[in-house]
C-alpha cells in the first residue's frame, strides 16, 4: 500500500511539474496578449515574439544567462514597438502586421541560426523558478496595473473607445505603443523560458504555436488576467497529461479511436477555444475597439 | 504632378515598391552577416529563372546567348509557383467577401489527406499499379481534395455567419486541429502498412491518380495548368456572376449588402467554402504530382504564403498570378542560392515578410495624398475596414 501511495504522489508531482512547465510560457505570453488587446490592438504576433525571445535568449546567453535574458527582452520590445508603429502610425491591418512579424521572426531566426550555429548551440541556464515566479506574479501585477493605475485606466479607455479617450485628454498613441511594447517583452520572456529555462538550446520554430495558444488563453479567459492564467494552466495540464500518458504508455480506446493519442490530445486547447468562442464568451467580453482602425491615430 | 502620376499608378507602384524594399532589407541582412548580396541575388535569379552562365551541357539545357537555360531549374521554379496560385487565390476570394482566411494551411492539409485517401482506390497489392481509368481517377481525387478543403472552410464560415466567431481565430485553431487530426489518421486507419514502414504517412497512391512531370525529375505537372484554369474561372466568377457581385458587396460592407437584399450569411459561408475548396485542390495537386501519398509537411507554409500572395496581388486575378510567380520563384531560387553561394535559403522568408510589411503599410505615401487614400479604401474592402475581433466574438 505504501508503495502504491508513493507511486500516486510521484504521479501527481510529475503531472504538476509538467503542467507548470507547459503553462509558464503561455501565462507570460497571455499577459502580454491581454495588455495589447485591452489597448485595442489585436496581437497574433505573440508567436513571433516568443520565437524571437527564445532565439536571442539562447544566442546571446551562451556566455551569460543574464545577457541572454536582457537580449530576449530587448528583442521582444523591438517587435512590440514595430507592431504598434505598423498598426498605429501606418494604419496597417492588425492581422496583416501580426502575420508579417511572425514570418519575419521565423525567417530571421532560421537565417541567423544557419549562419552562426548550423551545428546547434548551448546556452547558460536560468533556474526555472525565476520564470515560474514571474508567471505567478505577472497576472496579479497586470490586474493591478489595469485596475489601479492611471496608465491602466487610460489603456482600458483606449481599447474601449479611442475617440472618447482622446476627448478626455488621453494621448492614445503613446498608451498603445507602451501596451504593445510591454506585450512583446512578456511574450519574449515566455520565449526565453523555452531556451534559457528549459531546453538550453535553440531549435528552429521552437515556439511551435505557443503564441496562438496563448492568444486562445486570452480569449478563453475573456481578456482578464486571472481567467487567462487559469486557461493557460488548463492548457498546460493538457500537455502534462499527454506527456505522462506517453511516458507510461497508457491508452484509452473508445469505439476504435485511441483517445489518449498525443496528436488527439494536442487538439484539446484548440477545440476548447473554439467552443469558448461559440458559447461562453459573451457579447461584452472583448474590448470594444479591438482591431478597429483608429481614424485619428497619427 | 508627381502625386497625380503616383496616384494613377498606385496599384502597380505599391507592390513594386514593396518588393524593392523587401529585397533591400534582405540585402542589408546579408551584408551585415558577411555575405555579398549582389552575388547572392545573381545566384537566386539563376535558380529562379533557370538562366545560368556557361555553355549548355547535358540533358535539359538549351544554349542561349553566352549562357544557357536550365529547363529543370525553370520547371522547379514553376512547380513552386503552382501551390501559391491556389492558396493566393483562396485567400483573395475570402478577402473579397471581407473574410480573412488564415486557414488555407489547414484546408490544404485536409485536401491533401482526402486526395491521398481516394488515390489508393483501385490499387492492388503492394504495387502502385491501379485499375481505374486515369482521367476518372484524377478527377475523383481532385473532387475529394476540393470537398475536404471546402468542409474545413465551411466550418469557420458557419461559425462566423451563425455565431459571429471571428474567422482569423477560428481558422488558426482549425489549422492546428487539421494538422493533429491528419497526424493521427496517418498513424492509424490511413497508415502506410507497407512492410518496414515507420514513417507517419499514408499508403502509396495508385499511379492512375498521379500527375506526371513535364520535365524529367522535376515537380512541374499538370497542376500548373489546373491552377491557371481555376484562376481564370474564379476571377470570372468574382467579376461577372451574381454570386461574385454578392461576394464583393458583402466585402464592401455586410450591413449595407444585407439591407439591399444580399443573403449575407449564405454569401459568407459560400465564399469560405470556395476558398477552402481551392486550398483543398492545392493539397490534392501536391500529393498527386510530387509525393504520391500524404507525408508530413505536404502543405509546407503555402497557406500563409498565400496571404502574402493575395496582399501583394491586391486581390486581383492577375495580381495573384504575379504575386505567386514572384514568391514561388523567390523560394525556389533561394534553394539554388544556398547550394551555390552558401547564403542560407531563409533569405527568401525575410524578403517575403518584409514585402508583407511594406505592402501592408499602405498609408506610407497615401496618407499624405488624400485622394489616394480614398481610392485605396474602395479597392481592398476586406483588409481595412473596421471589422473587429470585438464584432467577431460578439454573438
Amino acid at each position: 500500500m505504501g508503495s502504491l501511495a508513493n507511486i500516486q504522489s510521484f504521479w501527481l508531482i510529475a503531472i504538476l511539474v509538467a503542467t507548470l512547465n507547459g503553462a509558464v510560457p503561455l501565462v507570460l505570453a497571455a499577459m502580454g496578449g491581454i495588455l495589447s488587446e485591452r489597448s485595442g490592438i489585436v496581437n497574433i504576433a505573440l508567436e513571433g515574439m516568443i520565437l524571437t525571445g527564445a532565439f536571442f535568449g539562447a544566442w546571446c546567453g551562451q556566455s551569460s544567462a543574464a545577457v541572454g535574458l536582457v537580449a530576449a527582452i530587448a528583442s521582444g520590445a523591438v517587435l512590440g514597438l514595430l507592431h504598434a508603429l505598423l498598426t498605429q502610425k501606418l494604419r496597417m491591418n492588425h492581422v496583416v502586421s501580426g502575420l508579417g512579424i511572425n514570418m519575419l521572426a521565423a525567417g530571421v531566426t532560421r537565417y541567423l541560426s544557419l549562419v552562426y550555429f548550423p551545428g546547434g548551440l548551448e546556452c547558460k541556464a536560468i533556474r526555472p523558478i525565476f520564470f515560474l515566479t514571474a508567471a505567478a506574479v505577472l497576472p496579479v501585477a497586470v490586474v493591478l496595473l489595469l485596475k489601479r493605475t492611471r496608465f491602466g485606466l487610460r489603456l482600458r479607455a483606449t481599447g474601449e473607445n479611442p475617440e472618447s479617450a482622446r476627448m478626455a485628454g488621453v494621448r492614445v498613441l503613446p498608451v498603445r505603443v507602451a501596451a504593445v511594447t510591454l506585450s512583446g517583452i512578456f511574450a519574449a520572456l515566455g520565449g526565453a523560458y523555452l531556451t534559457l529555462g528549459e531546453e538550453h538550446t535553440f531549435s528552429r520554430d521552437m515556439s511551435a504555436g505557443k503564441g496562438y495558444i496563448a492568444l486562445a488563453a486570452v480569449i478563453f479567459g475573456k481578456w482578464n488576467p486571472p481567467g487567462a492564467a487559469v486557461a493557460a494552466l488548463l492548457f498546460g495540464l493538457f500537455y502534462a497529461v499527454q506527456s505522462q500518458m506517453q511516458i507510461h504508455n497508457l491508452n484509452l480506446h473508445i469505439g476504435g479511436v485511441e483517445l489518449t493519442n498525443p496528436a488527439l490530445l494536442d487538439t484539446l486547447p484548440y477545440f476548447v477555444t473554439l467552443i469558448a468562442l461559440v458559447s461562453v464568451v459573451g457579447k461584452s467580453a472583448p474590448p470594444a475597439a479591438l482591431g478597429q482602425e483608429d481614424t485619428d491615430a497619427s | 504632378m508627381i502625386r497625380d502620376w503616383i496616384a494613377r499608378r498606385w496599384n502597380v507602384l505599391r507592390p513594386l515598391a514593396g518588393i524593392l524594399s523587401g529585397l533591400i532589407v534582405a540585402a542589408c541582412v546579408m551584408r551585415l552577416t558577411g555575405f555579398q548580396p549582389l552575388a547572392a541575388y545573381a545566384a537566386l535569379w539563376s535558380g529562379a529563372s533557370g538562366l545560368e552562365y556557361g555553355a549548355a551541357s547535358g540533358e535539359g539545357q538549351i544554349a542561349l546567348g553566352s549562357g544557357h537555360l536550365n529547363t529543370f531549374l525553370l520547371a522547379q521554379s514553376l512547380s513552386a509557383v503552382t501551390p501559391l496560385i491556389f492558396t493566393g487565390l483562396a485567400v483573395a476570394v475570402g478577402l473579397r467577401a471581407g473574410l480573412f482566411n488564415v486557414g488555407a494551411q489547414g484546408q490544404m492539409t485536409m485536401g491533401a489527406l482526402a486526395a491521398a485517401a481516394v488515390g489508393v482506390i483501385g490499387r492492388t497489392g503492394l504495387s502502385d499499379a491501379g485499375t481505374l481509368n486515369p482521367a476518372l481517377h484524377v478527377g475523383l481525387v481532385l473532387v475529394a481534395g476540393a470537398a475536404a478543403g471546402a468542409i474545413w472552410g465551411i466550418v469557420p464560415g458557419i461559425l462566423k455567419a451563425a455565431r459571429g466567431v471571428h474567422e482569423v481565430i477560428s481558422t488558426i485553431m482549425l489549422n492546428f486541429i487539421a494538422l493533429d487530426a491528419v497526424q493521427y489518421l496517418v498513424t492509424h486507419s490511413l497508415k502506410d502498412d507497407a512492410p518496414g514502414n515507420q514513417a507517419a504517412q499514408s499508403p502509396i497512391m495508385a499511379s492512375t491518380s498521379w500527375l506526371w512531370p513535364y520535365v524529367n525529375g522535376s515537380n512541374l505537372t499538370a497542376g500548373l495548368p489546373i491552377a491557371l484554369a481555376l484562376l481564370l474561372i474564379v476571377s470570372f466568377m468574382i467579376k461577372r456572376t451574381s454570386l461574385g457581385y454578392q461576394i464583393r458587396a458583402v466585402g464592401l460592407g455586410a450591413d449595407a449588402a444585407g439591407a439591399n437584399g444580399v443573403p449575407v450569411a449564405r454569401v459568407l459561408v459560400t465564399s469560405m467554402a470556395i476558398s477552402g475548396a481551392i486550398s483543398g485542390i492545392a493539397g490534392a495537386v501536391q500529393v498527386m504530382g510530387i509525393h504520391h501519398r500524404y507525408v508530413a509537411g505536404v502543405a509546407g507554409s503555402f497557406g500563409f504564403d498565400g496571404i502574402a500572395v493575395a496582399l501583394l496581388g491586391n486581390l486581383s486575378g492577375i495580381g495573384v498570378l504575379l504575386g505567386a510567380v514572384f514568391f514561388g520563384a523567390l523560394a525556389s531560387g533561394a534553394l539554388y542560392m544556398q547550394t551555390n553561394t552558401n547564403v542560407p535559403a531563409p533569405v527568401s522568408e525575410i524578403v517575403q515578410a518584409a514585402v508583407i510589411i511594406f505592402t501592408g503599410a499602405k498609408y506610407t505615401i497615401a496618407a499624405r495624398t488624400k485622394n489616394i487614400t480614398t481610392a485605396k479604401d474602395d479597392q481592398d474592402p476586406g483588409i481595412v475596414e473596421g471589422r473587429t475581433l470585438a464584432e467577431g466574438a460578439a454573438g
